[in-house]
């Protein structure tokens, strides 16, 4: 096999990958920008222990803009016809691609970067002390593995783990699966001596749920969607569910054999939605149509990229009457 | 690009074809009833499948030495073993058995699609036919199959009708009983009158030189049996060390495929013969005279030496991974090139050595990983694609494995 061609790469993907390399984060807005939702928590911004927030939820907005438009430019084939790279294609057709975020950011992302609030507030309330870097915060680039840009990940690996480490972080508080994964497993492999602890939300909280009453303000029916890095590659399924089941007024129904380790992915998995749009929708919907079959009016979930696409496979089915809620919120409303 | 565009292009077509949604959301249901209650009925298939991976994993480190024992025990058996290097050498080797002009009936076998030998044969002025219903289908359809095990998976009754209606000139019903039945008519002359009748095999013991091949239909038993030649095209990662082994593989292979028990077994090891009269051993009793058995490389020696990508020989084709699969659940076999989804991809890049096709194929894997959850040999599709897309990109190629 023939090495080195990086033309390979489908557009979406490189696109991607360039604003890693370039921008610091998936989706080229600017640096720091993403930490605005912590500004007025007062967290410390040096600890030994951090709350790592990632790229998915702080961009939310932004990245649910971007496919909407990358969904639409697919829909209408002239991507599927296009060998240009999405950027380029955004300019052909007049659509400022770089401008769709800014406006998303302008208009404010807080309320998509509600589960992180909601995880700060709820492992403050549990007692965990940690500090949050903000804009210090380095991006985990874990795509960049997943697109088979090993060397850039290796490199960006190895920054990640000396900037860490001078900014003193011992430990980790991971939320966004994908990010934790990477941290956990990936980073370790690719930067010698990596001796960071690195814990996902899920199980911080299990081991402290005890010590607190947890009452959901209404009697809800839900259901648990697992997220696939979760559940597949860090094997976190019984402790999100196991906080569920702590919480009264939730009612812990289950697919009939999609769940836990066997849960559908929201097609939204390594990438995907950036290569086949319109095909991550239809799996978005084929997912959620799983999901309602249980009957349930509450759809709970772990990682950002699962509730962009949930909610969109929500709207598609109009089915207005269910929600989808980050596992940090819920436990955040039952405190 | 051009090949990822028509590719996607193929990709969305199947995505928006509800019938291909349909059979594959029915076939799913099935597919995990019939399985998880034969795991229940014979529990201990979980654990012989860790033995078995130990013994695939083995087995692919040593495929050339096997495949010299096996020869030798088939050549001791009366038959005629051979190895192909690649599969312009298998196909010569099976030029040379064929000729030209022949009638040829045969079994399903994803390593004859690997080197599109029907085709092949047939452009050589030979009459192949395909004998496993959904192959026959397929190819009276001029189209490709669409799943390991179920090639016309995606194909509805009604469209079969009209097909077989075509074929026989009489107005046939969209029964299924009655187009089985057909089926068995069209075909059941040709046993007979086949000069050469062609096979794979699901795994082929090393010491005794013998071939397992797993069925229902009873077609390859026929294939195999009535014609007075029989020539077995084999990959060499089905090669295992002693028969012992050989049955655990196709006991695992079978319960994964989502049958307590197949219909049919056949264990091949020579020619037929009989020594009836006055004891003098005479070959072509009641089935073929002839035996021949290949051996394909292809790729895979050269494949196994990676350390990560050698996990696609671990491969049973016992079809899981695709009931498991998203993607595929609306794809069929468009997600893939001569195998298919994830693992298709390794297959592609890797063996047929196109590496656009891989590149696009291997881009279309979620990397969600339920394939290696259903897996009996708990082969980590995502890590391949991964690797695969480090080669692809001609980054860090031979990184090392993950622990």
């Amino acid at each position: 096999m023939s090495k080195g061609t990086k033309g390979l790469i489908p557009p979406g993907l490189a696109y991607i990958a360039d604003n890693f390399t370039s921008k610091g984060n998936i989706l080229g807005a600017s640096k720091g920008s993403g930490a605005k939702w912590a500004k007025d928590l007062s967290l410390p911004k040096r600890s030994e222990t951090i709350f790592f927030a990632g790229c998915g939820y702080q961009y939310s907005a932004e990245l649910e803009a971007l496919s909407s438009l990358i969904r639409g430019m697919d829909k209408s084939r002239i991507g599927a016809e296009s060998s240009m790279g999405i950027a380029t294609l955004g300019k052909k057709l007049g659509v400022d691609l770089g401008g769709v975020y800014r406006r998303v950011a302008v208009r404010g992302s807080s309320s998509d970067a509600q589960p992180l609030v909601d995880a700060v507030r709820v492992l403050g309330k549990l007692g965990v002390q940690f500090g949050y870097l903000a804009e210090d915060e380095p991006c985990c680039a874990g795509l960049l593995h997943y697109v088979g840009l090993e060397k850039e990940f290796s490199q960006n690996a190895e920054s990640l783990y000396s900037r860490l480490k001078s900014l003193g972080v011992k430990r980790i508080i991971g939320i966004v699966p994908s990010c934790t994964y990477t941290l956990r497993t990936l980073v370790p492999h690719s930067a010698p001596g990596y001796d960071i602890e690195v814990r996902h939300f899920s199980e911080v909280v299990l081991g402290k749920i005890n010590s607190v009453e947890l009452r959901f303000p209404k009697e809800a029916k839900v259901v648990y969607h697992d997220p696939c890095q979760l559940a597949r590659y860090l094997g976190l399924t019984e402790e999100p569910r196991q906080i569920l089941r702590a919480i009264k007024g939730i009612a812990l129904v289950e697919t009939e054999w999609t769940h836990g380790e066997w849960a559908t992915c929201c097609g939204g998995g390594g990438g995907f939605e950036a290569v086949f749009p319109e095909l991550s929708q239809i799996l978005a919907v084929n997912r959620t149509r799983e999901l309602l079959e249980t009957g349930a009016k509450m759809i709970v979930t772990h990682c950002p990229g699962c509730i962009l696409q949930l909610r969109a496979g929500l709207k598609e089915l109009k089915a207005e009457d269910v929600e989808v809620l980050d596992l940090a919120q819920v436990i955040s409303m039952s405190m | 690009m051009s090949v990822f565009k028509d590719y996607k292009k193929e990709i969305m077509d199947a995505a928006h074809n509800e019938r291909i949604s349909l059979a594959l959301s029915r076939a799913i249901k099935s597919y995990r009833g019939n399985t998880n209650q034969a795991l229940k009925k014979f529990p201990h298939t979980i654990q012989m499948a860790e033995e078995v991976r130990q013994i695939k994993e083995k087995a692919i480190g040593e495929m050339e030495k096997l495949a010299q024992q096996a020869s030798a025990a088939i050549t001791e058996n009366k038959g005629k073993a051979y190895i192909a290097k690649t599969a312009d050498d298998a196909r010569n080797i099976i030029d040379g058995l064929v000729g030209k002009g022949k009638l040829i009936v045969k079994g399903k076998s994803m390593t004859a699609e690997e080197i599109e030998l029907r085709e092949h044969l047939e452009g050589r002025g030979n009459e192949v036919y395909e004998t496993d219903l959904g192959e026959f289908i397929i190819q009276k359809l001029g189209s490709r199959p669409m799943h390991i095990l179920s090639p016309a998976i995606h194909v509805p009754k009604e469209d079969v009708a009209q097909l077989f209606s075509k074929i026989t000139g009489e107005k046939l019903p969209a029964d299924i009983a009655t187009l089985v039945a057909t089926a068995r008519k069209l075909l059941r002359e040709k046993y007979f009158k086949a000069d050469i009748g062609m096979s794979g095999a699901n795994v082929v013991s090393a010491d005794t030189g013998t071939l397992f091949i797993i069925e229902n239909e009873g077609n390859i038993r026929l294939a195999t049996g009535a014609p007075p030649v029989h020539i077995a095209l084999i990959g060499m990662e089905k090669l295992v060390p002693t028969l012992g082994d050989a049955n655990k593989v196709a006991e695992v292979t079978w319960r994964y495929a989502n049958y307590t028990v197949p219909s049919y077994v056949s264990l091949i090891s020579g020619p037929s013969k009989t020594g009836d009269i006055e004891k003098v051993t005479t070959y072509g009793a009641h089935g073929p005279a002839e035996f021949h058995v290949i051996f394909m490389d292809a790729g895979r020696t050269s494949l196994a030496k990676n350390p990560i990508l050698r996990q696609a020989l671990y491969c049973l084709r016992c079809g899981g991974c695709l009931y498991e699969c998203p993607v595929f659940a609306v794809t069929a076999g468009h997600f893939g090139d001569k195998y298919f989804a994830g693992i298709g991809a390794v297959w592609a890049a890797m063996l047929s050595g196109d590496v656009e096709k891989g590149a696009a194929v291997a881009y279309t894997c979620l990397t969600c990983g339920r394939c290696k959850i259903r897996c009996p040999m708990k082969i980590d599709t995502p890590e391949m694609i991964v690797e695969l897309r480090k080669l692809i990109v001609g980054d860090g190629a031979q990184a090392a494995p993950l622990s």
